[in-house]
C-alpha cells in the first residue's frame, strides 16, 4: 500500500497514460504487476527497456552476457562512453534505477543456451526477443513456445526491420513463418552491414508498444501478422501470415519436441574464416 | 501472364522495389525466383498476394509475389 506522498508521486508519474482511456488507473495496475523478460540489452533492448521501465512494468528481467563496447553506442542508448567495458546488464540497471525506482529490475549476465534458457524465462509472462542473432533466437522462440509464454519478436539491420507478437497455440509460430533457421553466410548482421540507431529505436518501440498493449488489453497486437519497417523509404507495411499446418513445432505433426542449439554463421563469419 | 515481384530488404539493392515480369502461364514461383536471379535458400519469408506461399507453387495471371531475406540483428 502506498502512504500518501507515494501515491501522489505514483499518480503524477504516470499521468500521462493514467488519463489515457486505453490505460486508466487499472492499467496501470496490470503494468505494475506485470512480468517481462527482455532477452538482449542493445540497440532493440535499449529502447524496449527505456519504455518498460519508463511506463511502470513492475518487474523486468534483463538478459545479456555482453558488455558495452564503442561501437554499441549509436544506438544502444541506455549506455555512455564511461560505460565501455562494463557488464551490459549492470550498466543498463544503473541507468534504468535512475529512471524509475518504482521497477524490480533482475539482471542475469549470461548467454542463453539450451541448458539455461528455460529457467530464464519461467519467472515471466512475458518474452521480449530483442537478440542479435538467428542461433538465439530460434532457441528462444522454440522455448517460449514449450513454457507457452507470449514473445515479442523484434529484428533489424542495417535500415529496415521487422516486429510480430506470437501467443502459443493461438497464433501463428516463429517456425510458421520461418521455419527452419537460415543457411550459413546467408544473413547479413548488423556487425556485416551496419544498422542505424533510429531503426532499431523504431522497431524496439514498436515491441514495447506490443508488450503494454497485450498487458493492458488494448488496441489490436501483432497476432498473426508482422509489420516491415523500411526507413530508407520511410516504409511501414503490414503483412498477415497464418499457421502452418506442417509447422515442426506447432504444427499438426511436429518434429520438434524438445529445445535444440544451432550455430548459424552470419557473411562476416564466413568470410573471417576463409 | 503478368506477374508483380516485391522486393524487401536486402533485396532492394542493385533492384527496383516492385517489377512486373511476364511468365508463361503455368509458371512456378520458382521460375520466377530464376528470372529475377534470387537463390530459394537466400529467402527467409515469400507470400504469394500477401499469404504464405511455396517453392513449387503455380501462380496465376496478377498475382504479387513478395520476398523477404532474413532479418535477424537486434
Amino acid at each position: 500500500m502506498l502512504n500518501s506522498n507515494a501515491n501522489t508521486r505514483h499518480n503524477i508519474r504516470y499521468s500521462r497514460q493514467i488519463i489515457m482511456d486505453e490505460i486508466g488507473k487499472e492499467g496501470q495496475e496490470k503494468l505494475f504487476q506485470a512480468k517481462v523478460l527482455v532477452v538482449g540489452a542493445g540497440g532493440l533492448g535499449c529502447p524496449v527497456l527505456t519504455y518498460l521501465v519508463g511506463a511502470g512494468v513492475g518487474t523486468i528481467g534483463i538478459v545479456d552476457f555482453d558488455s558495452v563496447g564503442l561501437s554499441n553506442l549509436n544506438r544502444q542508448t541506455l549506455y555512455r562512453t564511461e560505460d565501455v567495458g562494463k557488464k551490459k546488464v549492470q550498466a543498463a540497471k544503473e541507468t534504468l534505477v535512475k529512471l524509475n525506482e518504482d521497477v524490480t529490475i533482475n539482471t542475469y549476465s549470461v548467454r542463453i543456451d539450451v541448458d539455461n534458457i528455460e529457467e530464464l524465462i519461467k519467472e515471466y509472462d512475458f518474452i521480449v526477443d530483442a537478440l542479435d542473432n538467428f542461433s538465439a533466437r530460434y532457441l528462444l522462440s522454440d522455448a517460449c513456445y514449450f513454457q507457452k509464454k507470449i514473445l515479442f519478436e523484434g529484428a533489424a539491420v542495417s535500415t529496415y526491420g521487422t516486429a510480430t507478437t506470437i501467443v502459443p497455440d493461438v497464433t501463428p509460430c516463429y517456425r510458421c513463418l520461418q521455419p527452419v533457421p537460415p543457411a550459413d553466410g546467408i544473413t547479413p548482421s548488423c556487425s556485416d552491414i551496419g544498422v542505424l540507431g533510429m531503426i532499431t529505436g523504431v522497431i524496439g518501440s514498436i515491441q514495447a508498444l506490443e508488450v503494454i498493449k497485450v498487458i493492458v488489453g488494448f488496441g489490436k497486437p501483432l497476432y498473426g501478422r508482422m509489420v516491415y519497417f523500411d526507413g530508407n523509404f520511410l516504409e511501414l507495411q503490414e503483412f498477415e501470415y497464418e499457421k502452418t499446418e506442417n509447422c515442426p513445432i506447432c504444427g499438426k505433426n511436429p518434429t520438434i519436441l524438445e529445445l535444440e542449439q544451432y550455430e548459424i554463421k552470419c557473411k562476416m563469419k564466413i568470410v573471417d574464416k576463409e | 501472364m503478368n506477374i508483380t515481384v516485391k522486393f524487401f530488404a536486402t533485396f532492394r539493392r542493385g533492384r527496383e522495389k516492385i517489377v512486373n515480369i511476364e511468365v508463361e502461364r503455368g509458371s512456378t514461383v520458382k521460375e520466377v525466383l530464376d528470372i529475377v536471379k534470387i537463390e530459394v535458400d537466400e529467402i527467409a519469408i515469400l507470400l504469394v498476394n500477401g499469404r504464405d506461399g511455396t517453392i513449387a507453387q503455380l501462380l496465376n495471371d496478377g498475382d504479387t509475389l513478395s520476398l523477404f531475406p532474413p532479418v535477424g540483428g537486434g
